[in-house]
């Protein structure tokens, strides 16, 4: 089975977008909708590469990262963050948590490819 | 497949977060303190901040990015939650939704919301929105699209990973890979730090690396490369001179790298597999129509299928006729489940509304809400938001009193407006009741004499007073208010309730308040009809408006009888004669049936030709050129193909009356 | 009335269906052309407007049928081996609709040269000229171009 690149976010438009861009460059996706949804998919699929938001209902994003890291599934697996701004407390949590990478919120298409065929590879 | 355009599913989200945002607002008016919604508050404001800015709502992102700065002291919780925050919140809001439905038009008047924000948030303090947002060149920290070039130089770049960066994701690999793209390299790896195999933690990187890369990219490319790894790590980076590259071939250092990452095996979360039930899947609303097109015709198809089982003596057609009608009902019902939808999600609409006129108009109401579980057609849903907010505008605008009066009258000063849904069989129940001062029967026969409707000496009871504010263009309220005077009348929605096949009943005790309930079939598409045959013609009446079918007696089958009544268990039930209103030129045939329909209160017989029997009918509506008859509600097609008109009873006992006494003026006419 | 019909086909030929309705040829659009259909079950519209009397049954479409020789005067034989119903897609107040009519005889597709086509006479027609978008020539005969748009939206068609 091939491993897919899992995009958390509740803003169903980022997910999407995100998901149109990443199949379109030839990545298998799966979508969750926020922490708790993205933690259950995470460790229960293949997963190559998570592309997370940060804010988000019911578990936040570096809540998250820090559970999903603390499962033995994640091991290998890059995770990208996206945020807003380009908040230092934010990042520096994220990355504390178990974060790779990240992504300041507005992004363009070409510049999430950049990203994770960087992390990730093509 | 078709792909919903993301900016559109932007729209869609943004009025689910601000409804989202509303709500939570709303709730923060009634309980102040609850950081639970503050922070939810947050978080909506927040998605629609990223969200806007990567489709480009600009205007949007730097509105909210304002607002959030404004209104962090409130989340910091060293401001109180009041109730001109909440309004000036809920301005904002609106604000919002108006930025993103008509980008470029409403920039000015966010400052003006700011401003009371900030004033009310910061008594003293000079509103300080330092650090704006930062909106068009979206900043990524990497891959920089347009690359800085520079001279040819030759950098000798040398690092080993952070002991946790293979567990965290980093790929040495790729790196290796990232450099190679800047230009020729030459790569080697140290060894010297790799322990004996049975001491060696796969998850651990042992090996550094140097690699002397001759580019035209600047120094900023190479950091950029580890950009993401650099905490942690060593890393350093120096020019070279060109010709003191020296050509060591690259030892086999990539395939040792590759060794390390090993896949540990994923030990299965079982309790991951059973992800939490509520997984959902977003369908453009026109492709659940077109698939309950489908699902129409295929149970069009499964009736002809049927039909033609029974008429064979096949025993296998037979089984897989019957097979096929148990597939395509199941089918017919999930894909109505499909289309069902929980009423909250309309109720929820209605909160602001309260909130606004409580305002307006200096009475205090307490909305509650129940049944917002129940499940209705999307369709239906939609249909109903207009006429539920001109029913509780009416209920807090004429039915509830000003508190003064209240008090006076020995009530609770704060008014209670319910609204609530429930099934009830294959209806849906919608109430929306007032503890206010009831229907004024007296002002509305005052206007309904006024309005000719009735005669000034004609006595009329109560309930059927009541139902004259269905009349079109009939309003009692003496001083149109801002609020109510918006020409929707309650006529209008009764005809939109009936268009949805429903009905209203309004009840009110004086002093005691208003009860409006609207009743409405669970779905549009498809209903049980029963198939009657007028001459040549066939026709389906909704199974829900029959209540029995009798013969018509001899007596009464001859057209010119004068009296079209039936005795039916001692009550007089009218009826109407189908070949008569549909113009039926076929002869007259024996043993015509009577099929007693209720209408509204009143119970009236429609005589057919012949009862053909019980069917699944799926309704289609009639085209633009038939817009002018209203006694069809739609058409359906029958098991042979053809087409049956069904009937709209409420619209057809109507038409049978103008009939009937258009024919008697003429008879009294012709006599005269 | 009709200059823009004039201008828009003054450089090509129009490309249309013709039939046969009575005596009359009738020329509709092409492009607006669905299907052509044999005559099929139809059911009655009881009080709709005479034209547009009946429903027909297009592979799970309702369609109303509408029936113009009764606009333009004409007798209404029964159905026979020759009679055809032409599916058609018109502009109802800017709505696309899909409407059937009934033709005694379809006979050919063929282009009517620009050039050709005039105005509808305002005497001399037994017809509202509303009706009428044009009067076209093929060899000696003259070929009705109905105006679609106008026969369906016309209130008291």
């Amino acid at each position: 089975m091939s491993k897919s690149v899992l995009v958390v976010d509740d803003s169903a438009s980022i997910r999407q977008m995100v998901t149109l861009t990443l199949s379109g460059a030839g990545y298998a996706t799966l979508e969750a909708v926020d922490g708790e949804d993205g933690y259950a998919k995470a460790t229960a699929n293949p997963i190559r590469a998570v592309v997370t938001d940060l804010n988000m209902p019911r578990m936040n994003g570096i809540e998250f990262i820090r559970k999903f890291r603390a499962h033995p599934s994640s091991t290998g697996v890059p995770i990208i963050f996206l945020t807003t701004e380009s908040d230092e407390n934010m990042k520096r949590q994220a990355k504390e948590a178990g974060a790779t990478a990240w992504m300041v919120k507005p992004f363009k298409q070409d510049q999430l490819l950049a990203v994770i065929k960087k992390v990730a590879g093509p | 497949m078709t792909v919903m355009d993301p900016r559109d599913v932007f729209h869609q989200e943004a009025r689910e977060l601000l409804d989202q945002l509303e709500e939570a607002l709303l709730d923060l008016g009634n309980a102040s303190d609850d950081r639970d919604l503050v922070d939810c508050a947050f978080r909506a404001l927040h998605t629609i901040k990223g969200s806007g800015s990567m489709f480009g709502f600009d205007e949007v992102a730097g509105f909210v990015h304002e607002f959030e700065t404004a209104f962090d002291r409130v989340r910091k919780g060293s401001v109180a939650i009041s109730p001109p925050l909440v309004q000036v919140a809920l301005a904002a809001k609106d604000h919002i939704a108006r930025l993103i439905a008509e980008p470029g038009r409403h920039v000015a008047d966010g400052e003006a919301i700011l401003k009371n924000l900030r004033a009310i948030v910061s008594n003293d303090e000079g509103s300080d929105s330092g650090d704006t947002f930062p909106l068009a060149g979206g900043r990524v920290a990497a891959a920089d699209p347009s690359p800085v070039q520079t001279p040819v130089q030759t950098w000798r770049v040398k690092f080993r990973l952070a002991e946790n960066a293979l567990v965290l994701g980093a790929n040495p690999l790729l790196l290796l890979d990232e450099l190679r793209e800047l230009g020729p390299c030459e790569v080697r790896v140290k060894t010297d730090a790799v322990p004996p195999l049975e001491s060696t933690d796969p998850e651990v990187c042992y090996l550094d690396w140097e690699v002397v890369v001759t580019t035209n990219r600047d120094r900023q490319a190479i950091d950029d490369v580890f950009i993401f790894i650099a905490d942690g790590m060593e890393l350093s980076i120096e020019t070279v001179a060109a010709d003191a590259a020296d050509a060591a071939d690259a030892p086999a250092a990539d395939k040792a790298a590759t060794a390390k990452v090993v896949e540990i095996d994923k030990p299965r979360d079982s309790a991951g597999a059973g992800a939490k039930g509520g997984t959902s899947v977003r369908v453009a609303a026109e492709r659940l129509d077109e698939l309950m097109d489908r699902v129409g015709e295929l149970v069009i198809a499964q009736a002809r299928l049927s039909q033609l089982a029974v008429a064979s003596d096949d025993a296998n057609l037979k089984s897989v006729a019957e097979e096929m009608e148990r597939l395509a009902s199941g089918l017919r019902d999930t894909t109505m489940g499909i289309r069902m939808v929980p009423i909250g999600s309309l109720f929820g609409r209605f909160r602001r509304l309260v909130h606004d006129l409580s305002r307006d108009l200096d009475k205090e109401v307490d909305f509650v809400t129940a049944g917002e579980e129940t499940e209705l057609d999307k369709t239906v849903i939609e249909r109903l938001a207009d006429p539920l907010v001109h029913l509780i505008r009416n209920s807090i605008d004429h039915g509830l009193e000003v508190p003064s009066r209240r008090i006076a009258a020995g009530k609770a000063a704060r008014g209670q407006v319910r609204l609530s849904a429930v099934h009830t069989g294959s209806e849906v129940a919608i109430s929306i009741v007032d503890d206010g001062a009831g229907l004024n029967a007296d002002r509305i026969r005052a206007k309904a004499e006024e309005a000719g409707l009735i005669a000034p000496d004609a006595k009329v009871a109560d309930h059927d007073l009541f139902q004259m504010v269905f009349h079109p263009g009939f309003s009692t309220a003496k001083e149109i208010t801002a609020l109510s005077g918006r020409g929707v009348g309650m006529d209008v929605v009764k005809r939109t309730i009936e268009g949805l096949r429903g009905r209203i009943d309004l009840g009110s005790r004086p002093g005691g308040g208003t009860t409006v309930t609207l009743r409405l079939p669970l779905t549009l598409a498809i209903i049980e009809g029963m198939l009657v045959r007028v001459g040549r013609g066939r026709y389906s009446i909704p199974l829900s408006a029959v209540e029995e079918c009798v013969e018509l007696p001899r007596d009464a089958e001859a057209a010119n009888s004068g009296r079209n009544f039936l005795n039916i268990r001692g009550h007089l039930v009218p009826f109407l004669r189908l070949r008569e209103l549909f113009k039926t030129r076929a002869a007259i045939e024996p043993h015509q049936k009577v099929v007693i329909v209720s209408a509204g209160e009143s119970r009236v017989g429609l005589v057919v030709d012949q009862v053909i029997g019980n069917s699944q009918t799926v309704i289609k509506s009639l085209s633009k050129l038939h817009a002018d008859v209203e006694t069809f509600s739609g058409a359906t097609i029958l098991g042979d193909g053809t087409v049956a008109l069904i009937l709209d009873v409420a619209h057809l006992v109507n038409f049978g009356q103008e009939f009937e006494n258009r024919l008697r003026d003429e008879r009294i006419g012709r006599a005269a | 009335m009709n200059i823009g019909i004039q201008s828009n086909h003054a450089d090509r030929a129009m490309t249309a269906l013709t039939l046969r309705l009575q005596d009359e040829v009738f020329a509709i659009d092409a492009e607006s052309v669905r299907e052509i259909l044999d005559v099929v079950p139809i059911s009655d519209v009881p009080n709709a407007k005479a034209f547009v009397g009946g429903l027909i049954n297009v592979r799970g479409r309702i369609v109303p049928l509408a029936d113009l020789r009764l606009l333009f005067g004409m007798d209404r034989p029964p159905p026979d081996v020759n009679t055809r119903i032409v599916v058609i897609e018109v502009d109802l107040d800017g709505e696309p609709t899909i409407v059937a009519i009934l033709a005694d005889r379809v006979l050919d597709v063929t282009e009517i040269e620009a050039a050709t086509i005039e105005e509808a006479p305002k005497i001399g027609m037994r017809w509202r000229p509303e009706y009428v978008r044009g009067i076209g020539k093929r060899g000696d005969e003259f070929i009705i171009i109905p105006n679609m748009g106008k026969i369906f939206t016309l209130e008291d068609g």
